[in-house]
């Protein structure tokens, strides 16, 4: 009975998190994908994504430049677009994150900190596409719609799961103080 | 009073976050490339022909057919002009997520336990639903925005909106939240507060 009880309050907490996770997906969309915010917020945004990867690319050794979202070389020329920005990444963490009961507090910090870490493997993703585009330009396609996407969107799943488990260690440790160590076992 | 929640026996699937998980994410990944790689051009025909019925039983006159060659959907009308060029709708930004279906199940201890194993196989069945839906989403929105006065003529703003607003959805958000969502239903991942052993002193 017991058993049952457990299970249909574990179903109940899965489906409101998935629940909760599509909303949220639903809403930033709708956010980001306005002309206002795609204006203000993603473009400006995916523009500085250019031009910190066109300052580490010149670091390595290419010869870049930038216009806008755009880095170009003599051999190659990519224009970083949406879903190349990290910000559809950041959606799916930031979405579970929200979707995930914790304090707001430590939710914002994991929020930070993954928003962070993410578009840091993102900086790598763009210069390593760059230089494939532009030396191993037959890998390019591969790389860039099936490798790194993949890669990005795992990352982020890993980090939400790691964060979770984060938060599900330090609820455990506060329901043990709060109920003595007895209770816990 | 009962135990602490976090104590209780676990409903869904026990996650450790652990070498061992990670190890496998990374077979599963592989795994997931090489299926990927080897049967993309079939599942592509598949795709096609049931996105291609779909958008024919809800057309009047039903003249849409759809092909999948080279990693392409070609998109057909037969009121088409002959002449014309048809539209070549790019397969592999539909379906690479099938890849990060297969590493997130792998995540999983034990992933080819039989019932596991079946779990991984109804997600895929809904992956395919989901490229399905989505391409009908992507063929609706060429021809609602990208056929000049064609489309003028044959949609409304709200049509428009509806299918171009929904594929680019599936473009920015939906196509990398679709295989976590369905993997996070049929596991039901309960993640375990213990340390994982590496963390241990």
């Amino acid at each position: 009975m017991k058993e049952k009880t457990t299970r249909a309050s574990s179903n109940r907490r899965s489906a409101f998190f998935l629940l909760r996770f599509v909303a949220l997906l639903v809403v930033f969309y709708v956010v980001i994908a306005s002309r206002p915010v795609n204006d203000a917020v993603i473009v400006p945004f995916t523009a500085g994504v250019a031009r910190v990867s066109a300052v580490i690319l010149s670091g390595i050794g290419e010869k870049v430049s930038v216009a806008g979202t755009e880095i170009r070389s003599g051999a190659f020329a990519v224009n970083i677009e949406n879903g190349c920005n990290g910000v559809e990444a950041a959606l799916l963490f930031g979405s579970a994150v929200l979707a995930f009961p914790a304090p707001w507090r430590r939710r914002v910090l994991g929020l930070v900190a993954g928003f962070a870490a993410i578009q840091l493997l993102n900086l790598v993703r763009v210069v390593s596409l760059f230089w494939i585009g532009a030396h191993r330009p037959a890998l390019f396609s591969a790389s860039h719609t099936v490798l790194w996407q993949s890669a990005v969107v795992l990352f982020s799943v890993l980090l939400f799961l790691f964060w979770a488990s984060r938060e599900q260690r330090t609820q455990a440790a506060a329901a043990v103080g709060a109920h003595g160590p007895s209770e816990g076992r | 009073m009962g135990r602490p929640k976090a104590a209780e026996p676990p409903a869904g699937t026990r996650l450790r976050l652990d070498g061992r998980a990670a190890a496998r994410m990374a077979a599963g990944f592989a795994a997931g490339l090489a299926l990927w790689f080897a049967f993309a051009a079939p599942y592509d025909q598949t795709v096609a022909a049931a996105a291609g019925f779909l958008i024919r039983t809800f057309e009047s006159p039903a003249v849409t057919s759809l092909s999948a060659q080279s990693g392409e959907i070609r998109v057909d009308r037969s009121d088409f002009p002959p002449a014309s060029p048809r539209p070549g709708l790019p397969a592999a930004d539909l379906h690479f997520n099938f890849v990060l279906l297969v590493a997130l199940f792998a995540f999983v201890p034990r992933p080819l336990e039989p019932a596991r194993f079946l779990r991984f196989w109804i997600a895929a069945a809904g992956l395919w639903a989901i490229h399905v839906l989505a391409l009908v989403f992507q063929v609706e929105s060429v021809y609602a925005t990208r056929l000049g006065a064609w489309s003028e003529a044959h949609y409304g703003s709200f049509a428009s909106n509806l299918w171009a607003g929904g594929f680019h959805f599936y473009q920015i958000a939906g196509r990398f939240a679709a295989p976590f969502a369905l993997w996070w239903l049929l596991v039901r991942p309960e993640i375990d507060p213990r340390r994982p052993r590496s963390e241990k002193r």
